[in-house]
């Protein structure tokens, strides 16, 4: 009625699958990063650095409150680079083209490739700035000392709510290693 | 008959030999008998215990007023960091290992752990992982100082203080795993003939199902460490924005870890509470199925709340519904062992010694801590509540007066099978109300804290939080005060106390109480013939040698 008891062998067979159990949950780790990835991707997170489409219904009929608007940008300690807004504010009416201009300069003396981050405040308002072109959508590639101009056209979308009457859309360059 | 057998005798004990008691040094070193390394993992955690507890003093020190006394706040940092760390990888979790080593192969009938050699080397990693940690405060930068979570980009910046405790933390994972492995393998293979896996006693089920969450998450812990490492000196970009990595990366892997090992350190206690509550009240425990299924459903529901931690990073409205019904759902197996608990004290003939003061206690103030859970896991509450003091509080209900009061009913209830002798139960009750007392002094004015918005890990705070910090670090002091009368009781207990019976509690039905006390160096060399009830209720046993 007993099961014989548990031999060296069962033992030692036992302790591999364990073994193996805690690779595969090692594996699974390092599995969980493309996982986020593809999870951020799906539910549109991290979506700030795609064009946005806006259609006519975006586009205001009748002319709303401007919203005042505020470009700023920052570099993290340590990287070459050097960003200026062309523009530092303007007033929009939500449903207008805007267009501003940013400066950026590669000042170390070697080739480096960049990507912008863009950041809202508030953050709210992310959603409401639709860009259609920016330099954030790609990584831009300098030469040593180039210094280079980039449009950003976006529209304020028109159902932007009425308390929202100042927005900064502030950028980060950061450095893409490894690529030259 | 009687002449041959005792002719054979000499033989027999030359031919196994190498099974006497090693003496001096080198038992301990060299030691593979489950005893003895549930002895040294059982000191290894109580040093450890101190040393956390100082650290946790330091930082009530300064909290007892406004403004900066005594450290820096960077030093302050390391001292939350390390208390957290030691606390919960060098005390909580070595315990309950010791704990299991020691009582296991008794509860089950088994000769020893099944990988004895590989049990001393799980033991003999943890000291220099300790080791490591303390050394981190002597480096340039200091000891680690981004909080026990280690988040990135906190960690992916500091000294090389970080460094050691990555690596410290690298040894201790492959510790626990090592542990868990010896285990799982012995519980599923070592059971005496009768003892089946519906029959086993509660805290071999919980030591079983925690031991799979350790090898479930603590490669995913090493992992997510690893990466850390990575960043710092390889070059890579998995949490660095710069280089088109994460941040909050980090804290869904660590999480995915972080909240089984919640229930790393809960389910034991369950298991441990399963026995002396029962014992105590000399009933048999109420619905001993229900808390099987009950514990492995808190197993299983673990891995699918870790994102409750992460409800301020900006998660879609879907998802923190999903993780916040999800977190609620585990109150229901929490509240069926609660229930049973009671229902098992129901109309039982309870007597209060120790250790049932202590099981009683962690059920009332586990309970606490379980309700401020559910209120912290309401993602609109949490919102207002992330990284307060009510964290603070809620986390320390249940790992103090959960973890902590269920490890010291554990030390209670089974020193006298582990010594043979019995501590003094005048100072065992005193030390009770004394840590009852002082640890809800310390840590109910948390809650209000953390509800008025006081921010937990740092040196520094409003004035309008003194009365309640003041009353806290007060409360801190007094039951660290506390702790000593327990090492006291147990070093003199250890020597001067009056010899135990072999079942000095009178509702113990479980097998460790059928033999010898202190337990024969060498238990069960033959595995004995056994009737068993639920919950591991000896009913009858034949047979079973020691010596």
């Amino acid at each position: 009625m007993n099961k014989p008891p548990a031999t060296l062998h069962d033992n030692r067979l036992l302790l591999l699958k364990l073994l193996l159990l805690a690779c595969v949950m090692f594996v699974f780790a390092w599995g969980l990063i493309p996982v986020y990835d593809a999870l951020c991707r799906l539910t549109g997170l991290g979506s700030l650095q795609r064009p946005d489409e806006v259609g006519s219904q975006r586009l205001a009929a009748t002319p709303l409150a401007p919203v005042l608007l505020t470009f700023d940008a920052t570099v993290q300690p340590g990287l070459p680079w050097q960003v200026r807004p062309l523009t530092r504010t303007l007033r929009a009416v939500p449903g207008e083209f805007v267009r501003v201009d940013y400066e950026i300069t590669n000042a170390s003396n070697r080739q480096v490739i960049g990507q912008a981050i863009p950041r809202y405040l508030p953050a709210a308002a992310a959603e409401y700035v639709k860009k259609l072109d920016c330099f954030c959508f790609a990584q831009q590639a300098f030469e040593p000392g180039q210094t280079k101009r980039f449009p950003v056209v976006f529209v304020i979308d028109k159902n932007v709510p009425a308390g929202l009457d100042s927005i900064t859309l502030a950028y980060t360059i950061f450095d893409v290693p490894g690529r030259s | 008959m009687t002449a041959i057998d005792s002719a054979l005798q000499p033989a027999h004990d030359t031919a196994h030999g190498h099974h006497a008691k090693p003496s001096g040094i080198g038992r301990w070193l060299f030691a593979t008998n489950h005893k003895d390394i549930g002895s040294l993992y059982l000191w290894f955690a109580f040093s450890m215990f101190i040393f956390g507890g100082v650290l946790a003093l330091c930082i009530r020190a300064e909290l007892f007023r406004p403004g900066l006394q005594f450290w820096q706040p960077e030093l302050f940092n390391q001292f939350t960091t390390l208390h957290g760390l030691i606390m919960v990888f060098g005390a909580i979790m070595p315990a309950f290992t010791g704990l299991a080593n020691w009582m296991l192969p008794l509860m089950i009938g088994a000769p020893d752990m099944a990988f004895a050699r590989m049990n001393n080397w799980s033991f003999w990693l943890l000291p220099p992982a300790a080791l490591l940690l303390l050394l981190s405060f002597a480096v340039p930068g200091g000891a680690a100082a981004a909080g026990w979570t280690l988040y990135a980009p906190l960690s992916t910046q500091m000294g090389m203080g970080m460094d050691l405790t990555i690596f410290a933390i690298h040894i201790m994972g492959v510790s626990s795993i090592m542990g868990s492995i010896n285990i799982i393998v012995t519980i599923l293979n070592l059971r005496a003939p009768g003892m089946t896996m519906m029959k086993m006693p509660m805290f071999a089920w919980a030591s079983l199902i925690t031991a799979y969450l350790i090898i479930a998450v603590m490669p995913v812990l090493a992992g997510v460490v690893t990466m850390v490492l990575t960043d710092r000196h390889f070059g890579t970009h998995f949490f660095n924005a710069a280089g088109g990595g994460d941040p909050v990366l980090y804290q869904h892997i660590f999480w995915f870890f972080g909240h089984p090992e919640v229930y790393i350190m809960a389910l034991p206690a369950f298991g441990i509470v399963s026995h002396i509550i029962p014992t105590f009240s000399r009933k048999p425990l109420f619905g001993y199925t229900s808390m099987v299924y009950a514990t492995s459903s808190i197993a299983i529901l673990s891995f699918m709340v870790w994102a409750h931690h992460m409800f301020t990073t900006g998660m879609p409205a879907t998802a923190q519904l999903f993780f916040m019904y999800a977190t609620m759902l585990i109150a229901v197996p929490t509240g069926v062992k609660v229930f049973n608990w009671i229902g098992t004290m129901w109309q039982g003939s309870m007597s209060f010694e120790t250790p049932m003061l202590f099981a009683i206690g962690f059920i009332c103030l586990f309970t606490v801590g379980g309700l401020s859970g559910v209120t912290l896991s309401i993602a609109a509450i949490d919102i207002q509540l992330q990284d307060t003091y009510y964290v603070v509080a809620h986390f320390h209900y249940v790992l103090v007066a959960g973890a902590l009061f269920s490890l010291f009913a554990a030390v209670y209830y089974w020193f006298p099978k582990m010594t043979g002798r019995m501590y003094s139960e005048f100072w065992g009750k005193f030390h009770f109300w004394w840590s009852l007392l002082w640890f809800n002094v310390t840590f109910f004015p948390m809650h209000f804290l953390g509800l008025a918005g006081m921010p937990r890990r740092i040196p520094d705070y409003n004035m309008q939080f003194t009365d309640f910090n003041t009353m806290a670090s007060v409360g801190a002091f007094c039951f660290g005060l506390g702790q000593l009368i327990f090492f006291a009781n147990m070093l003199h207990s250890l020597r001067h106390g009056r010899p135990a019976a072999a079942k000095p509690w009178e509702g113990a039905d479980t097998l460790e109480w059928q033999i010898a006390t202190p337990a024969p160096y060498h238990s069960f060399v033959e595995a004995p013939d056994l009737e068993v009830g639920e919950n591991g209720r000896i009913d009858a046993m034949h047979g079973g040698k020691h010596h």
